[in-house]
Parts: C-alpha cells; structure tokens; sequence
C-alpha cells in the first residue's frame, strides 16, 4: 500500500513493525501524529516510535513499569519518509538517521565482538 | 524444495520433538493408566500440527513471526499481557529443561547436580553465542534422533500390539473411582499442554523467518510439520507405550526422568541406558535452547527490535542480551532448589492458561484473506483450528481446578 492514499490507522498502521531501508527492525509504531483542522481531512503527520507512548496507551502502574525498564524517549518518523505499508512499514531511509536506533547501538557497546559463526 | 533440507528439516523437528515434560508425563501416564491415554498424544499432536503449519505459513507469506502481528492484532495493551504470560510460561520451561539436562548429566557421570545446572547454562549459552541458527536446530535436533532407542525398546519389550493399538480410539478407561477419573482429567490436560507448549510456535514461526522462508517454502512447511511432529510424537506414545509395559504392572511410578532410561536398559542392557540417556540429553538441552530462543523471539518482535541467530550477536544487541539474562534467570529459578519435578508440572500448567492466548491471534491472521491472500487458511485447516482452539480453551479452564483436586496428578 503506497502511504499517500486513505488509510485505516488502528487496522493498517498501528502497532506494525518498522523495517527501514536497509532492512533493519527499527521499532513499532506505537502512535501517531495527526494534522488538520475539524471537518477537514486528517494527515498523519508522523509515525511515533518508543516507549514515552505508553502513556496514552497504559494504565498508570503499567507506563511506570515500563519508564523504569525502558525510559521514555519518544522518536518521531516523518510521514515523507514511509515508502509502503504492508505487513511492516517500510521506510525510504536508514533508521539511524532518525533516531530510531539509539537503544541497539547504545546496548551494543556491551557486546563483545567475537566469537561467532 | 531441496530433498536433503527437507529430509534435515523433518530429522531435526523429530529429534527435537520431545521435551522433559512430555518424557515424563509420557512415562507417568503409562504407568498409571496403561495404553488408555495414547490417544491424548496422537489427539494433541494433530493440533500442534495444525498451529505449526499455520506459524510457518504465515512467516512463509507475510515474512513477519507470530509476535511481530500478534501485537498489531491484540493492540499493546492485550499483547501486553499475552507477552508477560509467554515470558512467564517459557521461563519455567526453561528452567526445567536446564534442571533436566543437569538430572541426566548427574546420571551419566555422576557429578552433582547443583553445580552441573551452572555447567549447563553456560554451555546453553556458548552454543547458541558461536553457532549460526541452522546449527543450533540441527545439531540438538540430530543428536536428539539418539532417542529413537525408545521405539526400537518398543519392539524389543514385545507389547500386546492390539492392546497398544486400540490406545489410539478415544476413550476413559471403565471402573475408575471419581479420584481416578480426577487423575484421568490431569494427565489428559497435561499431555496436551506439554505437547502444544506455546514455545515450539514462536520458535517454528520465527526459525522460518531466521531461515529466510518465503511462499516456494509452504510445501517445506507442511512436510516438516506433518511428518517431523507426527513421527516425533511417535517416539513420546513409544515411552507411554514401554512405561506401560514395564512399569505399570510392577507399580513403578517413574518420578524422575532417570526412570524413563530404564525402559532402554532394560531390554538393551548398558549400551541401551546410555544412548537412552544421550537422547534424553540432546533432547531436553534443545528444549532448553528453544524456549529461551522463543523468550527472547517474543520480547524482541513485540518491541521491533533487532532479532535472530542468523545474525552476528552484536548486530541484534538487545536481543543477545535478552536471551543471556532469560537464561541466567532460568538458572536463578534452579538454583533456589526447587524440585525439576515441580517445575515441570507448573511449566504445563502455565502453559495450557497461555495456550488459548497464543493461538488466537494465530488463527485470526492466517485466515485472514487480506493478509494472506491465496495462502490463508482452507476450509478445512480453519475447522481443525477453531476445533483445537476450543479444546485448549476448555483445558485452559480444567487446568487449575484439577490441579488442585488431584495435588499435581498425586491425589
């Protein structure tokens, strides 16, 4: 599905996995941000991204929960980057450049690189 | 479709079949009520058949695993708790597998059984650090195949076949008091839970994923599963089958898997008791490897992060240390002294609550025609799945009542 036609955003985009250019699982769409006026079209703006997000979407004790494990940090994907929804959102860059990898590459520092097939 | 993968595949997921809970609920089962419960094995076998090949369909065709949609179907705050309780149930399991790995080391070479649990979390995570994911599947399911002496046992202990084989037609045995018949219950829901343990989908659906299945593998899918589980599960009905014979009428209750070497030895002597036990080993260990693999799988996808073994462990980071913390969790839950046994009952209780949980979003998206297109589920593949899902339900909500009145299969 090209990301410029009307879209279904609980049953086609919400919650979908991220797959960036170079195929990389960058996240989920936990949220998204819309532009418009009342009795106008609504456009997404941007696909949100991270666990800041919860806390629309939990209870009180749950967010808490998860700020503690994971933070709170929000990232935020331009609608011109999605190139196509299917089963994941495909995006028309690397992850990296929009801040979407930060937690792999931070945890990666802790990996030692050797040792494997 | 390449005949040597194929023939690997169906190897590797027979060999991998069998797990310490269905070694001894197979052998506890036999002892207990003869062959009348073989048809529980044969029953549930079907049904993870059918959950399987739909895991594998979906990763073939929508190139995405079980979790990575089950969040996008249940939204966060359902899939939210479909996680805690997978991560829950595959903990235990884990742990179990570890503390059985260790029992079975303990036997063969006598070290004790504590320090042999640390042995073996470690090497659980050596092996899964440097081998590539189609290693790691094949190297436990291959040498997992030693336990095909229990179906050789089979023919050796000479079993009344006609008696064996009606075990196959549904049924209760005649005569039983309502405490028996209690116990009946038990074991019925325990087999189909060790049997449909909700960790061999995430793992199945995910590995065709890490082995870059796509819609030319469906055919694969379908062979691997139907005969790869189904002569798999022959080798767990060949331990009921052997408990049956020679512990039954003796009243040997087969209370640690140790006993279940017994049924090899017994006709094969010592060369028998050790590839029994090697079996055991590879089998269990494998079991170990894919419930924290199927941890780990889970968090990793509900999350979109980086996942896989086909990848370099530092180019899928939180996923490698997710998988080394579910282990050196697993280990805590041991090393607190807590009975293998023990563990193993409440990884099958666990697991049948979870179960409904985990095949319902399943059931939803491969028979989803917009998903799937051509390959969603036919007519008959969505009546043996709703079919199924029912049962589980139903089981899901005997589990715990009978639990209780039968004190763990005990009473």
């Amino acid at each position: 599905m090209k990301p410029d036609g009307p879209i279904k955003l609980v049953s086609q985009l919400l919650d979908l996995p991220i797959v960036d250019s170079d195929g990389c699982y960058c996240g989920i769409v936990d949220d998204v941000e819309l532009t418009g006026t009342p009795g106008q079209l609504l456009k997404v703006k941007s696909l949100l991204v991270g666990p800041g997000t919860y806390r629309e979407r939990l209870p009180n004790w749950a967010f808490g929960l998860v700020r503690t494990v994971a933070g709170d940090h929000i990232a935020r994907v331009p609608w011109s980057k999605v190139r196509s929804i299917g089963s994941t959102v495909r995006l028309s860059v690397p992850g990296g450049t929009l801040g979407l990898l930060k937690s792999e590459v931070r945890v990666e520092r802790f990996i030692p690189h050797k040792g494997a097939f | 479709m390449n005949p040597l993968e194929l023939t690997l595949g169906i190897m590797t997921a027979v060999g991998g079949f069998v797990d310490i809970s269905e070694l001894v609920f197979a052998a506890k089962a036999g002892s207990t009520f003869g062959f009348a419960l073989i048809w529980v094995f044969a029953f549930s076998t079907v049904g993870i058949i059918v959950f399987s090949e739909m895991s594998g369909r979906v990763a073939a065709v929508a190139k995405q695993p079980v979790f990575n949609l089950m969040r996008h179907r249940l939204g966060l705050k359902l899939g939210l708790v479909v996680l805690a309780a997978s991560i829950i149930s595959n903990l235990i399991t884990c742990a179990a597998e570890i503390g059985g790995v260790a029992l079975i080391l303990n036997y063969l070479t006598g070290a004790p059984y504590l320090p042999m649990t640390i042995a073996v979390t470690l090497g659980l995570i050596v092996s899964i650090w440097v081998l590539p994911f189609k290693w790691i599947e094949r190297a436990y399911g291959l040498l997992g195949l030693f336990m095909i002496i229990f179906a050789v046992a089979l023919f050796a202990n000479h079993p009344p076949w006609h008696e064996l084989a009606s075990g196959f037609v549904p049924q209760v045995p005649k005569g039983l008091s309502t405490k028996e018949l209690l116990n009946f219950g038990y074991f019925a829901v325990a087999i189909v839970s060790a049997v449909m343990f909700p960790y061999e989908v995430y793992f199945y659906s995910s590995g065709g994923i890490e082995e870059g299945w796509g819609p030319k593998d469906i055919l694969t899918n379908r062979l691997t599963s139907i005969l790869g589980m189904g002569l798999g599960s022959l080798l767990a009905i060949s331990i009921l089958a052997n408990s049956a014979i020679l512990f039954g009428p003796v009243n040997v209750d087969p209370e640690i898997p140790g006993s279940v070497a017994l049924e090899a030895a017994i006709p094969f002597g010592k060369w028998g008791l050790v590839i029994a036990l090697l079996g055991m080993l590879f089998a269990v260990a494998g079991a170990g490897v894919e419930t924290c693999l199927a941890n780990a799988y889970s968090i990793a996808q509900f999350f979109g992060w980086q996942w896989g073994r086909h990848k370099k462990p530092w180019e899928a980071p939180r996923f490698t240390l997710t998988w080394i913390v579910l282990f050196l969790a697993a280990l805590v839950l041991v090393l607190t002294g807590v009975n293998v046994m023990t563990l193993v009952e409440f990884a099958v209780l666990f697991s049948i609550l979870v179960l409904p949980l985990t095949y319902l979003p399943l059931l939803l998206l491969s028979g989803d025609r917009e998903f799937m297109g051509q390959y969603a589920n036919g007519s008959t593949t969505r009546a043996l799945g709703w079919f199924y899902f029912g049962i589980v339900a139903a089981a899901a909500v005997a589990a715990l009542p009978l639990y209780l009145l039968t004190s763990g299969g005990n009473g």
